[in-house]
């Protein structure tokens, strides 16, 4: 399933180039050395690849999504979260059975709830990442105790740890991950523009220092009604659309222009190109949660993807997104219907890029603000840092977990109190993957994720190999 | 900490002696203006060539400049009136009016307490549109607003029946001390069954050593974070304390998890869910389920044995006291009305006046308000030329601007606007509908890839904008112009009356919506198009009307008030 990177190869020989090409004439921009590299690259590509981030806002509770199965484990699941749990023998059916064991029989059980994945799993489409949280570099309980490494700042804040997750930085990160690997490739598209797709809203994690995110709604972009007359006047229409695109000297309306001029630009070649899409028969299932639009989203993704080459697409970074995970109450009652629905969008989506025959060239991946506290607060749990995730795709080394199993636990080794994890695997290293295989090269790495270098001669290193 | 204990002001006088203080000149200059002027919006239209209506005088413009900040919408009267008799006693007469209908009594009023209704959110949307685009208390309705912005609750965050009640009876507390004193607010929502439930602290129990179960550290940790001192210690400017380089965290997870003991043991004062009665009471405190163990987070200090009522009223003491609360909240009132990125300098005064009103009154809303709309910074006219004063108008606000400015009514108290969040085929929010305690956009909020992030600024309503969300918003708009809202529809017939002159027309509007900041340069561009719809006939004119308004309220420099 592994793509060879040949992609890859030819960047590091353009990249000794433009090396020598930026020293010679020094005033060219970095990134635009970086993007002319990025054009050579994808015009070489033959295949497309598309990155497609899932992001659970709320902070997702991993020990009833990922569920403690072995009896040691269960044992101290059951004892932290008393009347929060689910039954050892409700998990049987959706017990994980890994290619590579874990270390001391330790073993998890998806939710039943996520049953739609286990056959992915089983399959090896679905890997499980373990303990994944937010780090500057890897850290400790006693360094962490001690304050001697540098953690991110504002843990367990919300939106300061959304942002953390997608950007490296806290509210107001000037850019996010995503848009950082859309830097190196975007300009290998036929519209660059059309790299950062999000079908959720604004997220920090699709802007790049150059790329920007375009946003569209699940039902695509929207067609401005006044777009040949208003009120009978195609001049008054005219202008319409020039105040729209125009912007103006203030930086406000600079930002509105920019925005405004993707919007009515892109409409028609984005339409245009939808108006081609194969019909497909996955079907996604009505969404179990009724103020989520997950399923809607990812379905669009799929057919943005089943166009790509009609707009000259080679790289893609989408954004999708669900929220209500912040349970500090409702556990039982609010979590499993948005594991339900988390689950029959994702298996759908999965089965779609199948019958779309680039289920190999799709890599999704989940992420959430953090995990919680594996203790209860008797009718929910409490924000934490480290947590569970999810890789699926064709391409993905899966059927098993990657990274290092914590110990589970209110106040042992590998968490602060409560069973708030410390992470073992950083989103560092998760994104470094994850970019790695969609085609930047190592040297290029620490563009993406600024703090990979931390993680140079780590147990896990720079590439979780997950992908 | 001393608690020093706060006390409730009769409204008037306090705020005169701050703007005294504060902005003599403009607000006298403001006044005398007034005094040649109020004909704007009069009838003489007819004449062509821009040369029929006189300009608006500067006392208009200035009046409808502190109208955008102040008011959640107003029409041409307003603007006449406070550039008759000035600023000060516009405001004054707004803190003095009693509220005309609360949010509760639209509900019982119109007929929504009948047990049809107890799961459904029949009304909601209803009532909340009453208010900010029906009621006259324009000034509460914008502060309201803005601190819905800031205390946020959202009905589909909380569980329950008699939803829209129960986000009656907050939006309530909210607007009620809207004009009173912070320190009351946060007691409102401390006690609130929305914010009980939408932060889950009703129903929160102590620890039980048996199970491990601690309390639900929810409400303690953003009460903290979002509602009164915020991530890290400020000094009264609103910027980091610093120290070595770095900013100084104000509490630690140690903090959260103490704090959350006091707000354990809370539940509904009545178990009769038969009627919404119980939503509207304070929660009360059970004994057995309250942790009386002694509690200290910050600096505050709880002893054993303390009751969960007077817990409540040392922890909300001690934090009302922080020093971060001055700056904190009135940075986010100044984002909310003024200015996205005020100077360090407004930000200090009006802090400042929070921390005492000059009468040694600390939270007086009255006059941080006042400080906030009567700033220097605030009433610069020259800002207007700036390239980074100012904010992106909140899309409810552009939405009920429209609506007030053309006397937009629901004679059935329909006020069928509905759920406005879609960001396909509304404004991408809807009041009283946040998804989250951080709301539609944050104060914080940079849109990356823009000068605003590399000029080191914030735009928090850029939030909310996308490409989606601003053709539908233009989309929307439109819509409303032409077809109004069901029974809710507008009155153009001042503009009837201007419509044959572009001009004159596009004077109007301008002023009316945009305290005339559209340039002429744009307003040329506009005449120059609505020029090309025949004025001959009623339905041109109509057409040349609604086009105006769409041209007008889409312009970046309308949505950007400076």
């Amino acid at each position: 399933m592994k793509t060879r990177r040949t992609t890859t190869i030819t960047r590091r020989a353009l990249l000794r180039q433009a090396s020598a090409l930026s020293i010679a004439g020094a005033a060219t921009p970095f990134i635009m050395n970086l993007a002319a590299m990025g054009e050579a690259a994808a015009a070489t590509a033959s295949d497309y690849k598309a990155l497609v981030c899932v992001f659970l806002y709320g902070g997702n509770d991993y020990a009833n999504t990922l569920v403690p199965y072995d009896n040691n484990q269960y044992a101290i699941y059951q004892a932290q979260r008393p009347g929060l749990t689910y039954a050892q023998s409700a998990l049987a059916a959706t017990k994980l059975t890994p290619s590579v064991p874990l270390p001391g029989g330790a073993q998890y059980a998806l939710a039943p709830e996520l049953a739609p994945l286990l056959p992915l799993f089983n399959a090896g489409a679905m890997g499980v990442l373990l303990n994944v949280g937010t780090l500057v570099e890897p850290t400790t309980k006693a360094q962490y105790q001690a304050g001697s490494v540098l953690l991110p700042p504002k843990l367990l804040s919300h939106n300061d740890q959304q942002s953390y997750w997608q950007a490296s930085s806290p509210e107001g990160a000037a850019s996010g991950w995503g848009g950082r690997i859309a830097d190196l490739l975007q300009s290998g598209n036929g519209t660059a523009t059309l790299t950062c797709i999000n079908v959720s809203g604004n997220a920090v994690f699709l802007t790049g220092r150059s790329a920007v995110q375009y946003s569209v709604t699940p039902a695509g972009p929207i067609a401005l009604s006044t777009r040949t007359s208003l009120q009978g006047s195609t001049a008054a229409a005219a202008l319409l659309q020039s105040l729209i695109t125009g912007g103006g000297a203030h930086e406000f309306e600079a930002a509105l222009g920019a925005v405004g001029t993707r919007a009515l630009n892109l409409y028609d070649q984005v339409s245009a190109a939808l108006a081609q899409a194969p019909a497909t028969s996955t079907v996604f299932p009505a969404a179990a949660d009724p103020l989520s639009t997950l399923g809607a989203q990812l379905q669009f993704v799929a057919k943005m993807i089943s166009v790509g080459s009609q707009l000259g697409a080679k790289r893609q970074v989408f954004f999708v997104s669900t929220s209500r995970y912040d349970t500090h109450d409702g556990l039982v009652t609010l979590h499993p219907t948005l594991l339900t629905n988390l689950a029959n969008a994702l298996r759908a989506f999965y089965d779609t890029t199948v019958e779309l025959g680039v289920a190999s060239q799709v890599t999704t991946f989940t992420g959430s603000d953090f995990g919680r506290a594996l203790t209860a607060n008797n009718d929910g749990t409490d924000h934490g840092w480290g947590s569970m995730h999810f890789v699926l795709g064709g391409a993905v080394n899966g059927g098993r977990y990657h990274g290092i199993n914590p110990t589970l636990a209110n106040g042992g080794p590998d968490d602060i109190g409560q069973g708030r994890l410390i992470p073992t695997l950083s989103v560092d290293q998760y994104a470094a993957t994850l970019a790695s295989w969609f085609g930047v090269p190592a040297s290029e790495l620490a563009t993406v994720v600024p703090n990979i270098d931390n993680y140079a001669g780590s147990a896990l290193g720079t590439n979780i190999g997950f992908v | 900490m001393p608690t020093e204990q706060h006390e409730v002001l009769a409204p008037a006088p306090v705020e005169r002696e701050t703007a005294a203080s504060l902005a003599p000149l403009s607000l006298a200059a403001l006044a005398v203006a007034g005094c040649s002027s109020g004909s704007g919006g009069g009838s003489s239209g007819g004449s062509t060539g821009g040369g029929g209506a006189p300009p608006p005088s500067p006392a208009e413009v200035q009046a409808s400049r502190f109208l955008s900040q102040a008011a959640i919408g107003y029409s041409h009267a307003d603007i006449t009136s406070v550039a008759t008799s000035g600023i000060d006693a516009w405001l004054t007469a707004q803190f003095a009016m009693v509220r005309p209908q609360r949010f509760w009594d639209f509900l019982v009023t119109n007929g929504y307490a009948d047990p049809a209704n107890i799961n459904t959110q029949n009304g909601f949307d209803a009532m909340v549109w009453s208010q900010l685009m029906g009621s006259s208390d324009v000034l509460r309705q914008r502060v309201g607003l803005a601190l819905l912005d800031q205390w946020v609750v959202g009905i589909d965050g909380i569980t329950g029946s008699w939803k829209p009640f129960t986000m009656a009876a907050y939006l309530d507390v909210l607007w009620d001390n809207a004009f009173g004193n912070y320190r009351d607010l946060m007691e409102g929502v401390s006690t609130s069954v929305a914010m009980g439930l939408f932060l889950t602290f009703l129903g929160n129990v102590k620890a039980n050593p048996v199970t491990g179960s601690i309390p639900d550290e929810n409400y303690a940790r953003e009460l903290m974070q979002l509602f009164t001192i915020g991530l890290y210690e400020l000094n009264t400017d609103g910027s980091q304390i610093l120290s070595g380089g770095a900013p100084i965290p104000t509490y630690a997870q140690a903090d959260v998890s103490q704090g959350a003991r006091v707000w354990t043991g809370y539940t509904y004062a009545s178990t009769d869910n038969t009627t919404p009665d119980r939503l509207r009471l304070p929660m009360v405190i059970n004994a057995a389920r309250h942790e009386t163990g002694a509690t200290t987070f910050l600096n505050i200090n709880i002893p054993a044995g303390t009751t969960g009522e007077n817990a409540r009223k040392i922890a909300l003491d001690g934090l009302f006291n922080h020093p971060n609360v001055p700056p904190f909240v009135s940075k986010q009132l100044i984002q909310h009305l003024v200015t996205s990125n005020p100077s360090p300098a407004y930000v200090s005064r009006v802090a400042a006046a929070f921390a005492d009103n000059g009468r040694a009154v600390r939270g007086d809303m009255q006059a941080v308000i006042h400080a906030v709309l009567t700033d220097v910074e605030a009433r610069d006219d020259s800002q207007v030329a700036s390239t980074q004063f100012g904010k992106l108008r909140e899309p409810v606000t552009r939405l009920v601007q429209w609506g007030r400015a053309f006397k937009v009514t629901s004679p059935t108290n329909l006020w069928p606007f509905g759920n406005t969040t879609s960001t396909a085929s509304r404004i991408g929010e809807s009041p009283g509908r946040a998804p989250s305690v951080f709301n539609w956009f944050r104060p914080g909020y940079v849109p990356p890839g823009t000068a605003i992030e590399s000029n080191g600024h914030v735009a928090p309503e850029f939030q909310i904008t996308n490409e989606p969300s601003l053709i539908a918003y233009v989309n929307y708009l439109h819509t409303l112009i032409v077809n109004g809202a069901g029974e809710a529809q507008p009155d153009y017939s001042a503009l009837t009356a201007l419509a044959a002159d572009s001009q004159s027309l596009l004077d109007e509007l301008n002023l009316v919506l945009a305290a005339n900041q559209v340039s002429a340069a744009t307003v040329a561009r506009m005449k120059t198009a609505l020029d090309s719809i025949a004025a001959d006939t009623a339905a041109g004119l109509n057409n040349r009307i609604r086009a105006a308004l769409v041209l007008v309220m889409a312009a970046p420099e309308y949505l950007v008030l400076r």
